[in-house]
């Protein structure tokens, strides 16, 4: 054991759609001598809400989180947007209710998983669990809001097994952009036919993000599209070793 | 055109765009085009973060004293012998415009291209008082001719084929046009000479105006700004206020980053230094100059939540790294200025009612806070403007509703993991394979071209809870 | 209508409201900026060659004709070629004073029909129509160049008695001559200079208007399809003389 904790936000996509991840994430840790636990009664960063605007309602959710991972040593998120806003938004959303400091706090110990195992675990090798060429899509909140497009590049490079190509337009949106899928579905549908065409061409076996949004909009548009390319979370990668 | 009863007026002409296949290829080409050319010009210039930077401090400087700014570009411009104008509203703004063009007798009017022209709607008000306004920019030429608007900021007609600008001109200027840009060129240059030693007044924007020396910045590739400010009898020039820099010092730095963030360029082919009308001992120059200074809504968000859109240089790179932008062009907006500023400026000049859709046409990817080269934070106030429709009720209350029961769900964890088991229970009928390829109402919105996964059997935190393997 | 005092009490009204979110400060001014535009150019006289290189091919990148002389003597065989491989022979040059060389004898010799703008301002409306004629017919306009700026491959004219605004505009080829004197290898210099030129220092003409040229005139709005010579000049030519123009 490396005396390392970390708790880890599974966030609200991440718990009902994609519990494999949160499992991939805890055995990886768990492998890297992290001792992982899981704070009871998550559910969401609020950033669904605070996108359209409802503030007031954001930051009682933010209020929540804080209060939840009060005790944690790091807090790992699976979505680089999610923790773009523990990170970015929840000082300012809780200034009002005086709770700024224990905001900052959490922001400083909250890391988006690539950047968690890169930055301060300072691993970087793996086994890939799934063999084969893969591409890596940059979120947006990820790759602009926390400035980070090199460390899921580097794991992925250094996949045993696997082969890392280059995206074409990889930091071009996915169209996901949360109820902007849903209100603009065309214009979504649109972006989002380009980026599988790009992803294609790449000829890729599996399609890699860090972003749970990202995921299902172009894990939709394959599996819709009958695509052998599969979109898969990092942390469903990097958890070879079985 | 899907989704009927939930298609707003702007849905649908976002539809319309994305069926229009002319425009579909226009739009590819030309903002792949632009990126490409900004990148390069930025990649071979180091000193370009810095000086966006200080472009950026520069504006929020000025904002600091515009006052004091201001009245010292007054006091230059009436020293060297120019008339200043005070426009509250576009409708003063046309009024002192059209004003100036009778008081002088003019019937022609030559413009260079001004976006703050375009947003006051000024032709048509010249028009209506009998004075024939002739836009000479190329661009602007083209789509003055086909009765349109401008679809983007800095190439207005961007959206149309040499072949449709080659039947535009035959049928417009009764001559025969080849479907060659060259050949196009060369047209539209016959043509707007005559226009340009003719006119009476010329009418221009400004891209600047420096406070310390009365200075009026243009900024042009085809030299119309020259001829208009050159030619005429008389020079009006509208401008907003906040396009007002402290001194020559300050503009070099503007100058610096703004045409290579437009098109890739150091420097547009002409910039013209104007200090008002024609000197004694010049042979040309106008004998009267004016520079209308235009609110229609900027000065209320120097203290506004809009503040940081004021330092817009309006160079267009937002719209080219648009996601939606580049899906659907310029018109489908509907309203002047189109693309992650236009949807700013338009809460700006109109106010929030007008971007209640608007506000929403955005991934929030900040690819355009990225591009601009003042550093303006678009999406934070696009989330801002999000947050006033809502406030502000603006915003339909079926959706108010569904958020405000979202967040309910979300604050409980007990109304949370019910939904989780509600939602297993409803989708039944509609997943297999392990997917879900249709969803009814509003929901269909995201299966008509997407599948989605199904809530999973068990969610992470009930495995968490009860499988002990996976907690050790 | 709106006065002047509404319009600048509505702005001081909105300015008590400002957060000022960041501590701003504008771009900090040259103090002395005719001595410092003097410093520029002595420490330029000394790395001439360098700057001249390098604005040579900057303006060739963004279409500039560049020639390269001894002597002024020698620019006038330089136009007639040029006239030649147009096909032209109206020429219309800025006066004499403001070119720094008389060249109208030599150039007329050469076959060039030369109208010389005048360097007081035209008397009477007809005049200055027919003045305006003769830049409009023209196919060439000969000027001086009052600033060349290397790291974009500009020329900067300013307007003035005997170096009007159309000579550089209206004819589709625009030739300029200039020498050493006129380099300067940055746009922040080139502040520099402007300030001192408003400043305390004298301009090179007291026109109102300071042109920035750079490289032919040039649009993209059909197709995006680059095409050349819209309003504005389709070519332009530099015709730098090593050993100075004037005496």
């Amino acid at each position: 054991m490396t005396g390392r904790r970390a708790s880890l936000m599974v966030t609200c996509l991440g718990d009902l759609f994609f519990p494999e991840v949160g499992i991939s994430i805890v055995r990886v840790l768990r492998k890297l001598g992290v001792a992982v636990d899981v704070p009871t009664d998550q559910t969401c960063c609020g950033l669904p809400l605070f996108n359209s605007g409802y503030h007031g309602e954001a930051a009682a959710l933010a209020r929540r989180t804080v209060a939840l991972f009060g005790d944690s040593q790091h807090v790992i998120v699976p979505s680089g947007s999610c923790a773009w806003m523990v990170k970015h938004e929840y000082p300012g959303l809780l200034a009002e209710a005086g709770l700024a400091r224990e905001a900052e706090k959490l922001a400083a110990r909250t890391y988006e998983f690539s950047q968690f195992l890169v930055g301060v675990l300072g691993v970087t090798e793996f086994t890939s669990a799934v063999p084969g060429r893969v591409t890596y899509h940059d979120s947006c909140h990820l790759l602009r809001g926390l400035h980070e497009s090199q460390s899921p590049r580097t794991l992925l490079g250094k996949l045993r097994g696997a082969e890392l190509v280059p995206l074409p337009g990889a930091d071009e949106c996915c169209g996901f952009g949360g109820s902007f899928a849903v209100r603009l579905p065309e214009v979504s549908s649109q972006i989002l036919a380009k980026k599988v065409a790009n992803v294609e061409a790449t000829g890729a076996d599996c399609l890699v993000a860090c972003d749970a949004g990202c995921l299902m909009q172009m894990g939709g548009g394959l599996t819709r599209k009958k695509s052998r390319v599969r979109a898969l979370h990092l942390a469903e990668l990097l958890d070879g070793d079985r | 055109m899907s989704g009927g009863e939930l298609a707003t007026p702007f849905r649908q002409r976002a539809g319309g765009a994305l069926k229009d296949a002319f425009l579909q290829e226009a739009l590819t080409i030309a903002t792949t085009k632009f990126i490409g050319l900004r990148q390069e010009a930025f990649e071979g210039f180091p000193e370009g973060e810095a000086l966006r930077d200080q472009a950026r401090a520069i504006k929020e400087a000025t904002l600091q004293q515009l006052d004091r700014h201001l009245e010292t570009l007054i006091g230059n411009v009436e020293r060297l012998g120019g008339h200043v104008h005070y426009a509250a509203t576009p409708a003063e703004a046309r009024a002192i415009v059209v004003d100036i063009a009778r008081r002088t007798g003019a019937r022609m009017a030559v413009k260079s291209k001004s976006m703050a022209t375009e947003e006051i709607h000024l032709n048509e008000a010249l028009e209506a008082a009998g004075i024939t306004p002739v836009e000479t920019d190329l661009g602007e030429y083209i789509i003055q001719l086909a009765h349109e608007r401008p679809s983007h900021i800095i190439a207005p007609a961007i959206h149309k084929t040499k072949g449709q600008v080659a039947e535009l001109f035959s049928r417009e200027l009764k001559r025969p046009a080849e479907a060659d840009p060259e050949a196009l060129t060369r047209i539209a240059r016959g043509e707007l000479r005559e226009k340009f030693l003719q006119a009476d007044l010329g009418i221009t924007g400004a891209n600047f105006a420096v406070a310390d020396t009365g200075t009026i910045v243009l900024v042009t590739n085809e030299g119309n700004g020259r001829m208009v400010t050159s030619l005429p009898r008389v020079h009006v020039t509208v401008m907003g206020v906040e396009k007002v820099v402290p001194s020559l010092t300050d503009l070099m730095v503007f100058l610096a980053i703004l045409a290579k963030s437009a098109t890739g360029q150091k420097l547009s082919v002409y910039t013209s230094l104007i200090q008002g009308p024609r000197r004694a001992g010049e042979l040309e120059g106008p004998e009267e100059f004016h520079l209308v200074l235009l609110d229609g809504g900027r000065i209320a968000q120097i203290g506004g939540p809009l503040r940081e859109a004021l330092s817009c240089l309006r160079c267009g790179a937002c719209l080219n790294v648009c996601p939606v932008y580049r899906q659907i062009g310029g018109h489908a907006y509907g309203y002047t200025y189109p693309g992650p500023i236009g949807i700013l400026l338009t809460a700006m000049l109109e106010g929030a009612p007008a971007v209640k859709d608007l506000a929403h046409a955005s991934t929030l990817c900040g690819a355009c806070a990225d591009a601009c080269p003042v550093r303006i934070d678009i999406p934070r106030m696009l989330i801002d403007l999000r947050r006033e429709v809502d406030e502000k009720r603006i915003a339909p209350w079926t959706e108010r509703v569904a958020f405000k029961l979202l967040a309910r769900l979300l604050q409980h964890p007990r109304l949370y993991r019910f939904a989780a088991r509600a939602g297993r229970v409803l989708q039944r009928p509609f997943a297999s394979d392990g997917r879900i390829s249709r969803l009814p109402l509003f929901f269909g919105e995201w299966t008509r071209t997407r599948d989605l996964p199904p809530v999973a059997p068990r969610t992470f935190q009930e495995r968490w809870a009860s499988d002990k393997d996976l907690r050790t | 209508m709106t006065t002047k005092a509404e319009f600048l009490g509505g702005i001081r009204e909105q300015m008590k409201r400002t957060l000022g979110r960041f501590a701003a400060s504008s771009a900090r001014r040259p103090e002395h900026p005719a001595a410092e535009a003097e410093t520029i150019r002595r420490e330029l006289a000394e790395r001439w060659p360098e700057t001249l290189d390098a604005f040579r091919r900057e303006f060739e990148s963004v279409g500039g004709v560049f020639h390269k002389v001894a002597s002024v003597d020698a620019v006038p065989a330089v136009v007639s070629r040029i006239a030649r491989e147009h096909d032209a022979s109206e020429l219309v040059a800025w006066h004499s004073a403001a070119l720094g060389a008389d060249l109208g004898p030599a150039l007329a010799a050469r076959g060039l029909d030369v109208h010389q703008m005048p360097d007081a301002e035209p008397i009477g409306v007809a005049e200055r129509e027919r003045l305006r004629a003769i830049a409009a017919r023209a196919d060439l306009g000969l000027t001086g160049v009052d600033l060349a700026i290397a790291e974009t491959g500009t020329l900067v004219l300013v307007s003035g008695a005997g170096r009007p605004r159309s000579t550089s505009l209206l004819p589709p080829c625009h030739i300029a001559v200039f020498d050493r004197t006129a380099l300067v290898e940055s746009l922040r210099q080139v502040g520099v200079v402007l300030e001192a030129w408003h400043g305390d220092g004298a301009p090179p003409a007291a026109g109102a208007v300071i042109n920035f040229i750079t490289g032919p005139s040039r649009t993209a709005d059909i197709e995006l399809t680059l095409t050349r010579g819209v309003h504005g000049p389709r070519e332009v030519h530099a015709i730098f003389v090593e050993q100075g123009i004037g005496g």
